[in-house]
Parts: C-alpha cells; structure tokens; sequence
C-alpha cells in the first residue's frame, strides 16, 4: 500500500474539525487498505506501532530527526534548526527542507506504508551505543524517498506529534463503517477492544473475518483489559437515588489502580492507562502470589504508599517516586506500599467480567490470604445514606479518598463509564466543596518572574457526549516555580500549531495544547460566564460554566487520561447543588 | 562444499569491516573460487561500497563453490580486534556459523545471520576525471575543509585540482598541482566540477586509512564520485558517493 494513501488522507484530515468528515476519511482509507495490513494502519493512526502495554516507544528525539533531515535534504542542521523555530513543527521543517533538496541518492523507491511501518518498528527496538546513529540512518533512508508531504508525517509519527484530533471512538466508528457497513456495529468492537486493549488486532480480525470474527477476542492473561470507570456523585443521597435500597460501599483509596496478571511464576501489571509497570513494583511481583491461593488470575488492586511506622495510608503523590528506571530497590524500600485488592475478572482460566460484583467479591475473599502486604478493600453492605455517611466518616478518618460505591447485582463492563459504580469523594475544606480534574488546553505566556514560561493556564472539562473539551477557567495561582518549570517541560512537547478540532473555547490563548495533561483545581464557586463554553446553553441560553478564583492544588494527575477529567455534566450538577445552598441559606 | 581464507595479518580485516561499518550494520559476502567480494549501499542510498579480494591477496585460499555469508558487522569486528597486527586470520564456516581462528591457537564462532543482500547494482557512469593522491593527503584536505563547511566541492582542469568548500562561517580553497608529492595523477576529458558530503567522506577515509596509501578520486561534474582505495596485500575498495546538486 502506498504510503501517500495515508499521507494524503492525514493531509485532509488536518484541514477539518468536524467529526463526521474525519470518521468519512478514515472509511475511504481503510477501504482502500489491504487485510493484511490493516493493524499497521490502525496503529498509525493512532500514533503508535503497537499497544500501549507492549511498551514498545519510538523514542526518536528533536536532535536525531533534525540530524535525519538535513542529511536527506543536504540542507545544514543550522538551516533546519531555524525552518523549526520559525513554525515549530519538524513535519513542516522537514517538507520544507526537501523540497529544496540538495543530495542525490543511487535509489528512489516508492515508499509503501509497510516500509514506514516496519522502518519505525526497527528504530523502536534499536538499542545500545551505535543505535542513535542507526535511528537517524533509517529515517534519512525513509526521507530520501519520500514526498516532502509524506516527510511532514513519517516525521510527526516518529516524533509521537502526530494530532489528527481523533479518538479512539473515532476510528471505531469508521472500522465499523467499513467493514461491517453500519455504525451501530461500534459497540462490538468496542467489546472486543475492552477485553483486548488492541484496537490493531480488532481492526485485523473485523476486517478478515467480520462481525463473527470478534467472537474470539475473551479474556486473557498477560492482555490488559480496559477498566471500568465510575460515574461521580456528590452526596450519599444522590448515590441512594441511583444505586436504589442496597448496594455494596468500598474505600476509594489513594494511590495507583493496578491491574494484575498472574500466571505460573509471572506477574505483569498493568496501569488504568495499560502501561506496562511492573518494573514499578518489584514488591507485589515478590510478594503477591504468597496470599493467593490459585495459579492464574487477573485482579484489581489499588497501590497505595504507606507509612510504616503507623501504617497510615499517605497521598498518591508518594507513588511517583516509583515512576523511574534505575535504583528502583532503593526507593521500594524508602516508599514502602500495601496491595489493596476489591476486584477479580479471570481465575483458572474462567473470564469473570459476566459475574455479578457480588460473585467476583466472593470469589475474591475466597483466594485471597491477607497479609501484612496484601488486603482487601475494606467493603461492606449499605441500606441507607446514613450508613454510606458513616462509613466515608471512617474512610476518611483512614486516609481515603473517598468511596467507591456499586451495584450487588452488575457484571464488571470493561472499559465503560457507568452509574454501576459511582465514586463520592471526600469533601475539601473550600467553599465550592470539591476539587475538579481538569484538562490543560491552553496556556498564556508569562510576564515578569514567569517570563519564558507558562503563566496562565487554559482549563476544560471533558464532554462525553461530543467527545469534546470545552474550556471552563484560566488558572495562575497556586502554581510553585518548581511547578512552572515542570509545566513548561511537560506542555511545551504538546503545543499544536492549530486548536484541536476536539477542543471547544472562546478564548484564544497565546499557544494550545493538544489536550492530554490533567491536573487538579479548587475554585470558591462556579458561576455562568459569557464566554467559556463549558455546559454551553444547559444553564442558560447563551451562557457556559466557569471557575470562581480557581487554584491549582499542586496535583498533577498524571494517571489520569483526558477523558477522565471532571465533565460539563458534573460541573452542572456542582452548580445546581451550590444554588440550592444559597437558596436554603435565603429561606433561613 | 570447501571454503577457508586465511590472511597471515590481521590488518586487511580490519580495514574492510571498519570501511563497511561506515554504512551497513549486517554484511553479506560473497566467496567465489577467484576470492571474496562485499558490495553494500547505505540505508540512505547515498553511498556504496564494492570490494574485490582476490583469491591471490590470501595467504591461502580454498573454495570450491558460490557461497554467501551474512554477519553482523560489530560482532564480527569485535572478534577480529582481538588479533594482533602479526596474527595469521582464518576463516571458514560450518553449521551456520563463521569459524575465525585467530594466530595459533585461538578459534571464534560467530552465528552467521539471513543474508538479505539483494543485488546492488554499480551506478554505470564514465568518468571525466581521475586524481590520484596520497590517502594521508586527501584525510587532511578534508579536515581543513570541515572546519568551515559540511561538503567538499572538487574542480579539475588539466593541470590542478581546487578542493573549496563553503559554509555560514566562511570559505576555503586548497589547490594541488600535478607533481609528486601532490597530484600523481591528473586526466581530464573535459573540466569537471562535482560536490560531495563530508558527511560521508569523513568516516570511510577515517577507516580504511593508513592501510592504504594512496587514492584515486574518479568522477564528472553533476555525477557520482568514485573512490579507489588501493590496500597492499589485497584487492581493491571503491567507495561511490552521490553528489549533492545546487536547489
């Protein structure tokens, strides 16, 4: 398949925002892919070569690529170093630079979208002394022959800059187009992709062998399955509406949701986002077979730093220390953990997603020996709110978060958001009475003692239903230097020439971000404003949400993904439960 | 099928893996009953490299048949250096592997890899010119002219070569007559003006070095250069470079 096929189609779908046009290129490409190499195609598309728990990163920094394109074009570093800092893109750079092409080659092959596929493949798993050499050979070899426009996105796959302003929904909705001729076929493949993590093999297996195809993508070991999320609520009253006269009530702790698979002697663990982070714990790898009483498993536990003096739980941010690759044995021993478990999805060799939570938790107790390193999640039975009360009083006193509360009777739905789990958090001691996980957009350049950073902050919350963010405040307090410093090294890799078509926002900071960095925000109200976009029209004809003296509490959530961010529709609730305090307060 | 190549020093060897080195990370030889050959274009398609070594270079030489080899370059090459300057080298193959017996009493296996060498085609061009110069010479014309600038620019008419390059920095000019010490050889069918990354240059006279002495630089304005490399006791490396066009 030529690889202009898809330069082409990213060239088009760089040029609109509108969903329905983007899902409509997407068809036309898969159709005019072949089979066999549907799964390459999927992956480029989504930036990657493979799945996210395979690890496998392509790694190709600024420096190399600047070095690749100037040898392809004969142009200087120097020269291409500047054509970069003029628009800030080295797809661009690149495209520019070989159109004024200086060096001939022996060869010119058309280049396929195999060649660019498998190229980037070999750089990814290039190691040792001579590999940043050899990376750098093999994209200028990838170059020579390409187009200047194939050049713009061979490179901004390799450099992971690639912003097509899609998600995964997204290419679902057009593998489902093209291959099965109706949309409402999504929900299959979204099945088979919450059990699989791998939107390349769904792709491989719907186009070979259709719908019936996906009947074998199950449950198995050593393969992530997607999690199950949890709608917020806000007070135990809301949760009884919801959840009806009993429903089971967990501590929502602090620390790192792990996913983790077992078998015979190994154990892989997995992130909520499906990184691969067993080198992370080497202490549950250890220890976590010696309170099991079975060989194979998929379980959910909740890592959590502890003291180990006291015993008492400490915030999630004493977990990053775990985020590194050398002297991890080191910093175990320094950061001390327990394995919290409250869930099990396969044992022996039985997928337990059709279980009932009540069954799984059974079937959970069952297996597991409690130690000094391995518990259960502390759980019981509620029938009122004052029970749920109660016991959040108690969670919280523990060091939790909040609770986690969920339907007796409801199978465990990978990857899917719904009320069979709610979560109510702990109350923070500000007016507004809850902290927002919001999604970094944009940012304003920064004047005096913020000079050359990011000064201000653009935030949104995520729209489930558009799959869109739409900007709520500006935040600019509440940040240390340190922060800024990391903001600018975390954002500045992010910065996309155009606005995402996914996000939604009146206002026009100096630069945008594509929207992936969430952090956490305390606000003293939420009022309407005329010109954020958050909850647009749902209060007010006209009117959207936004934040009140918005503070950043020091909070990145790093494991959270974008579309786990506070949505508009909980910020409306926020809203029309902090008018019913002002109305209470008028009637006194 | 017999095959065994024994050279009674190592440095032969150790020129043609560091001269492949330059482009290639896995090599293909090739063994005939008249010798070895390697011939390999860098993943850029900008360089080749194509040696002869003749069945009369080896102290001894055995091979009955066609047969090819594939190596990694660095393992091959990490073997060998474990050989001094006087130790006799000598290959052959069995079972997939390379058999390297090093002086007297030293024998390396090495896994052979897939060789996935697919014909390389020599560019056919005539040459206008040809210079030939002392390798140490040309090494040094290239450090002069990397100080300033990333390509070499060769002009030659009858009776001198101008090696010039130019760079944001500035400019230089090193001009060479035909006389001993300088040009040994200068023939030229029409003047002829090419230019060619340094990029390239650089490393492969870095690596076949001192174990030639002398050089001889074929070309035409506009078209691709060819480097002869003349290494005693052995055949011949041509090194071709496409040359870079003015946009």
């Amino acid at each position: 398949m030529q690889f202009s096929l898809i330069s082409d189609t990213f060239e088009k779908m760089e040029a609109t925002t509108k969903r329905l046009e983007l899902t409509q290129h997407l068809v036309d490409l898969f159709k005019a892919t072949p089979r066999e190499s549907i799964s390459k195609i999927v992956y480029l598309i989504q930036g990657k070569l493979r799945p996210d728990f395979e690890g496998i990163e392509l790694g190709v920094a600024e420096k190399l690529a600047i070095r690749a394109i100037a040898k392809s074009s004969g142009s200087s570093v120097k020269k291409i170093q500047d054509i970069f800092v003029e628009d800030g893109d080295l797809g661009h750079a690149a495209s520019k630079a070989l159109e004024q092409k200086t060096q001939t080659t022996f060869i010119k092959q058309q280049i396929t979208a195999e060649r660019v596929y498998d190229t980037l493949l070999k750089i990814a798993k290039l190691e040792g002394a001579r590999s940043q050499d050899m990376k750098m050979k093999y994209i200028s070899s990838l170059l020579n022959d390409a187009t200047p426009q194939e050049a713009k996105f061979i490179l901004k796959i390799a450099m992971g800059t690639l912003r097509l302003g899609i998600a995964d929904n997204t290419v679902m909705d057009a593998l489902a187009i093209a291959y099965t001729g109706s949309r409402t076929n999504r929900e299959k493949l979204e099945a088979a992709y919450n059990v699989s993590s791998d939107l390349g093999r769904v792709a491989e297996i719907v186009a070979e062998k259709n719908l019936d195809g996906l009947k074998e993508f199950h449950v198995s070991l050593f393969s992530p399955i997607r999690p199950m999320l949890a709608e917020r609520v806000k007070s135990a009253k809301e949760a009884e509406e919801k959840l009806g006269k009993e429903f089971a009530a967990e501590y929502k702790l602090d620390g790192e949701r792990v996913q983790i698979h077992l078998g015979g002697d190994k154990v892989v663990l997995f992130s909520r986002r499906l990184e691969n982070i067993t080198s992370h714990y080497p202490d549950i790898v250890e220890n976590i077979t010696k309170a099991l009483k079975t060989e194979e498993i998929i379980l959910e536990a909740e890592a959590v730093a502890i003291n180990e003096n006291t015993g008492e739980f400490l915030p999630f941010q004493e977990l990053m220390h775990r985020r590194r690759k050398y002297n991890i044995d080191r910093i175990v021993s320094q950061y001390p953990i327990t394995v919290n478990l409250f869930d099990i999805m396969y044992l022996n060799g039985k997928d337990l997603l059709n279980s009932t939570y009540e069954e799984r938790r059974k079937k959970l107790e069952d297996i597991t020996v409690e130690n000094e390193f391995v518990k259960l999640v502390p759980k019981i039975i509620v029938r009122s709110e004052n029970e749920v009360e109660d016991f959040l009083e108690n969670g919280i006193n523990a060091g939790c978060e909040g609770l986690m509360l969920k339907v007796l009777d409801a199978p465990y739905r990978a990857g899917a958001r719904g009320s069979n789990w709610l979560k109510l958090k702990r109350e923070y001691r500000n007016e507004l009475g809850d902290s927002l996980d919001l999604v970094v957009i944009g940012a304003f350049f920064g004047k005096g003692r913020r000079t050359g950073r990011y000064g201000t902050l653009l935030l949104s919350t995520y729209n489930q239903e558009k799959d869109t963010f739409e900007s709520i405040c500006k935040v600019g307090t509440g940040f240390t230097d340190e922060n800024l410093d990391q903001f600018y090294q975390i954002l500045s890799s992010k910065v996309t020439l155009k606005k995402n078509p996914r996000i939604e926002s009146g206002m026009e900071p100096d630069v945008w971000f594509e929207p992936e960095l969430v952090i956490e925000i305390v606000a003293s109200e939420i009022t309407l404003s005329p010109v954020h976009t958050c909850a647009k029209d749902s209060v007010r004809k006209g009117s959207g949400l936004a934040l009140r003296f918005p503070k950043f509490t020091g909070k990145i959530r790093d494991e959270k993904a974008p579309e786990d961010a506070s949505t508009d529709q909980e910020v409306v609730t926020l809203y029309k439960n902090q008018k019913k305090v002002t109305q209470d307060v008028s009637e006194v | 099928m017999v095959f065994s190549a024994k050279t009674s020093g190592s440095d032969e060897w150790k020129a043609i893996l560091s001269a492949i080195s330059t482009l290639v990370e896995e090599a293909t030889f090739e063994a005939t009953a008249e010798g070895i050959s390697f011939r390999g274009m860098d993943p850029s398609h900008v360089a080749l490299i194509d040696i002869s070594w003749p069945n009369s270079a080896f102290e001894k030489y055995e091979c009955d048949g066609d047969i090819k080899f594939g190596v990694r370059i660095d393992e091959f090459s990490k073997l060998i250096k474990r050989s001094d300057k006087t130790e006799a080298i000598e290959i052959s193959l069995s079972d997939n592997m390379l058999l390297i017996s090093i002086g007297k009493n030293k024998q390396y296996k090495m896994r052979l890899i897939e060789s996935s060498a697919t014909d390389t085609p020599l560019p056919k061009i005539p040459y206008d010119t040809r210079i030939s110069l002392a390798t140490g010479l040309f090494d040094k014309i290239l450090g002069d002219v990397q100080v300033v600038s990333d390509y070499l620019t060769i002009k030659t008419n009858a009776t001198k070569s101008e090696f010039s390059g130019k760079g944001d920095s500035g400019e230089v000019l090193i001009s060479l007559q035909k006389q001993q010490d300088e040009l040994s050889e200068i023939s030229v069918k029409e003047e002829s003006i090419g230019t060619y990354s340094l990029e390239y240059l650089n490393p492969i006279v870095k690596a076949v070095g001192t174990a030639s002495g002398s050089i001889v630089c074929e070309y035409s304005s506009a078209k691709p250069l060819r480097i002869e490399f003349k290494v005693a006791n052995m055949g011949r490396i041509h090194f071709y470079l496409a040359p870079r066009v003015e946009s």
